[in-house]
């Protein structure tokens, strides 16, 4: 029997449908991946397991009774736990007290904190999940983000008591963690597997689930599309059940020819972040930049946008000195942004699409005056938004309301809004679904098609060498060197950023 | 349903207020002489609580209003009691509320100085330049000129069958054009909508190119512009200028945005909603001294009033 069963679940957001008779089970200690592109409905049914949000209906049961999860207190107390991509972490305390956060500490005297005995039911806390190398005693803040969600899983061990952890709700849990540290977090899963609780592992990963999970769900455009247990499918069948077809070739390829003239072009640029940067960018040219974490891809692209002061070196565009002083003088000169933390630095969540669309054209869509024309505005963010295909309950709907696919549309249409000649691209496909992925590729060839120069950085190699013609390697802050992506491999392209 | 109450609660406690009034003081409340009476009692507190938006559209606010008003009432006295002209006293007045704003938005805009503490800091520092250059007397008498204090007492005659039916006050009317002007520009014009997005995210309008450490003291600027208007409205109104007068604006100015914020879903300030929050304030405040409340017992109340109304628009806040 099912520990949980969830079904016939659905939810809508001022009429965007995010889930529609969704159904998930849960067999006990499986480890069950839930898997889909953004917007499929991952996320939602996740807020509504956790009782953050109210299904419009829903039929629960657990261990075969029906019961309900009006809010976070009640998911508790159903023993649901969640691991959420961004922890909740204080980071001024210990370990030992973060892992205690929330229960009461151990006393001594009956007032003051016994510290030795509350270090050591942390410490066996960690224990119990065979992690030894964690100091209970540091700051949180100076753990490791790998280190960090161990942390947070031992925590809810010690919560035990009554209310027993009894399935973990993981979302993305290796997003922003090393390949050791994943290797770290599959061993805990094993352990808190064999200890008779469940993991429900939402991930983009395909390579993690095949590995870890027993059973897969599949959600598309907000419904269940299919349950199978991983022995008896493969990568194609789960992609294809995802997307609704076959994804074989994933970079649209180059139909026109780079142009001849040179419209970017960078010497001797020095930032506080990065130094001896010079390169060449033609008209129809994609330039990546690749290396290691915090090499200092994105700092080249803030010096370029006028965010880092240039502290050396010059840029010219179309053979003319620029001194990016800034952004705006940036966007006036026709170059366009994308941020690499698109919630953060991107969007204004809590405001329409419209809003976030039109944000750097609002002078052109103005009459004199500054007297903004409505009807102007409207037509702008329609065609853009329709350009970019997004998914949306129209222009005035909120941004948080997007899936993160549609959210980097977004901010795509903005980009593209005046016709940019450089457009720079700070990570463009981050945490977007296959679909979107693909619309996203199709976009910036059609713009560099256009004659637009793109300089991008990516983590994703083989989407580096999908896309650009050639890849400017950083290391350390300093520019190692420019190679062709011809005949490249992804393997070539990694060892090129170490010594 | 909750949502409902969420986004009219406060409109439905107004209307609330006003039946209440109506239904006590059958006789005098729901008059048009006394609603004019009430709009001219609340058009200081309106100008700045208007321009007040301003800054708190970014997420911003600014304590110095009161003490800005006050100062601007001083530096129009204190030229007319040298003999200067009504204009160039009130040209200067307001050149000191722009002034003024300008050193605000320096501070947090330039400088990075949190909203708070920035005009904590010019709060004191225009109060004192106000009581040094009054040297903390009241100026009034023969120094405050007729044409500057009658515009007070004026206001446009409407006559109905030939005779003078209501006058209605030119401090009302100023306090409605600052509204219709404040509206257009937070509204309609791409300076507002940018205000707007530096609300919503700062370091993303940043990076989309919106100029936002120079609209930032431009929106300061503007709030220390409707301080000074306030103040040397007030200072026609009781014709006279002391260097404390406008100490009571800045709270009511901030709980009249607070009040209209609970109003817009996203709990944004609206200058529309603004005005509710001024009605509202200046209602409770017009009705109970008919009632013969006592002041204080009135304060409580108006306290209580803005907690409840901030605490009902945050009901299920966290469901959604």
């Amino acid at each position: 029997m099912s520990f949980l069963e969830v079904a016939h679940v659905s939810k809508s957001y001022s009429g965007a449908i995010a889930l529609k008779d969704a159904r998930l089970d849960i067999a006990p200690g499986e480890v069950h991946a839930l898997m889909g592109e953004n917007g499929a409905g991952k996320s939602t049914i996740i807020k509504i397991l956790a009782g953050v949000t109210a299904a419009d209906s829903m039929a629960a049961t657990i261990d075969g009774k029906p019961v309900t999860i009006s809010d976070a207190q009640e998911s508790y107390r159903h023993g649901l736990r969640f691991i959420h991509q961004e922890l909740n972490i204080v980071p001024h305390l210990s370990v030992a007290e973060n892992i205690m956060l929330g229960l009461p500490y151990p006393r001594r005297f009956g007032a003051l904190v016994d510290w030795s005995k509350l270090n050591a039911m942390a410490r066996a806390a960690l224990d119990k999940l065979q992690v030894s190398h964690i100091d209970t005693r540091i700051k949180a803040a100076r753990l490791s983000t790998g280190d960090q969600m161990l942390m947070k899983i031992a925590a809810t061990l010690i919560s035990a008591g009554d209310n027993m952890a009894r399935l973990y709700v993981m979302d993305e849990p290796t997003a922003a963690l090393t390949g050791a540290e994943s290797r770290k977090l599959f061993q805990v899963i094993e352990e808190l597997k064999q200890s008779g609780a469940s993991i429900l592992y939402v991930s983009h990963r395909m390579n993690e689930v095949m590995e870890i999970c027993d059973r897969v769900t599949v959600f598309r455009d907000g419904q269940t599309i299919a349950t199978r247990n991983l022995s008896d499918t493969d990568k194609n069948e789960v992609i294809h059940l995802m997307t609704g077809r076959d994804v074989k070739d994933s970079y649209p390829p180059r139909r026109t020819a780079v142009g001849e003239e040179i419209l970017l072009e960078a010497k001797a640029l020095r930032t506080v972040q990065v130094r001896d940067v010079g390169f060449q960018v033609n008209r129809g040219e994609i330039l990546g930049i690749a290396g290691l974490a915090d090499a200092g891809q994105s700092a080249v692209l803030l010096a370029l946008l006028g965010v880092d002061r240039m502290q050396a070196g010059q840029v010219t565009i179309h053979g003319s000195p620029v001194a990016a002083k800034n952004p705006s003088a940036a966007w006036r000169n026709h170059v366009a942004y994308i941020p690499r933390e698109r919630r953060r630095e991107g969007l204004m969540l809590q405001r329409r699409i419209v809003d976030n669309i039109n944000l750097p054209h609002l002078q052109k869509l103005s009459f004199a005056a500054g007297l903004l024309s409505r009807r102007r505005e409207r037509r702008f963010a329609d065609a853009l938004g329709k350009k970019v295909r997004l998914k949306s309950g129209g222009m005035n709907q909120a941004c948080y309301q997007l899936s993160g696919g549609n959210q980097q549309k977004v901010v795509f249409a903005r980009a593209l809004g005046d016709a940019p000649e450089l457009l720079l691209l700070d990570e463009p496909t981050r945490g977007v679904d296959v679909g979107a992925k693909f619309d996203i590729y199709t976009l910036i060839r059609e713009r560099s098609a256009e004659g637009a120069a793109v300089v991008m950085t990516s983590s994703d190699l083989p989407e580096l060498i999908g896309m650009c013609d050639r890849i400017l390697i950083m290391r350390e802050g300093a520019q190692h060197s420019i190679i062709e992506t011809d005949g490249l491999s992804p393997a070539d392209l990694l060892a090129k950023f170490y010594d | 349903m909750i949502s409902l109450f969420k986004r009219y609660g406060t409109l439905v406690g107004f209307i609330a207020i006003v039946a209440f009034f109506w239904f006590n003081l059958p006789d005098t409340f729901m008059t048009a002489r006394n609603w004019l009476n009430i709009s001219q009692q609340i058009s200081m507190l309106a100008v700045v609580a208007f321009t007040m938006t301003f800054v708190m559209v970014m997420g911003d606010f600014d304590l110095s209003v009161g003490s800005m008003a006050s100062l601007s009432g001083i530096t129009a006295a204190l030229l007319f009691s040298q003999g200067y002209p009504v204009a160039a006293g009130v040209a200067a007045a307001l050149a000191m509320g722009i002034l003024g704003g300008f050193f605000n938005g320096f501070l947090v805009s330039i400088l990075g100085i949190l909203p708070f503490v920035a005009t904590l800091g010019t709060l004191t520092m225009f109060s004192g330049l106000a009581f040094w250059l009054s040297d903390g007397k009241t100026i009034f008498g023969r120094d405050i000129p007729k044409t500057f204090s009658g515009f007070a007492r004026g206001g446009v005659d409407i006559e109905l069958a030939g005779t003078l039916a209501l006058k209605i006050p030119y401090l009302s009317i100023l306090a409605l054009l600052v509204l219709a002007a404040v509206w257009l520009v937070l509204e309609q014009t791409s300076f507002g909508r940018r205000l707007y997005a530096i609300g919503g995210n700062y370091e993303a309008a940043r990076l989309a190119g919106v100029k936002v450490r120079r609209l930032r003291m431009a929106a300061f600027a503007l709030t220390g512009f409707g301080a000074a208007i306030g103040g040397l409205m007030y200072a026609s109104r009781v014709a006279s200028a002391n260097p404390t007068q406008g100490s009571g604006l800045m709270l009511d100015a901030i709980a009249a945005v607070f009040l209209g914020m609970t109003m817009s879903e996203e709990g944004e300030p609206r200058v529309l909603a603004t005005l509710v929050g001024v009605l509202i304030l200046g209602v409770l405040d017009n009705g109970l001294t008919q009632m013969s409340v006592d002041s204080y017992i009135r304060e409580i109340l108006v306290g209580a009033i803005i907690l409840t109304a901030v605490a009902s628009s945050s009901v299920g806040k966290f469901r959604r």
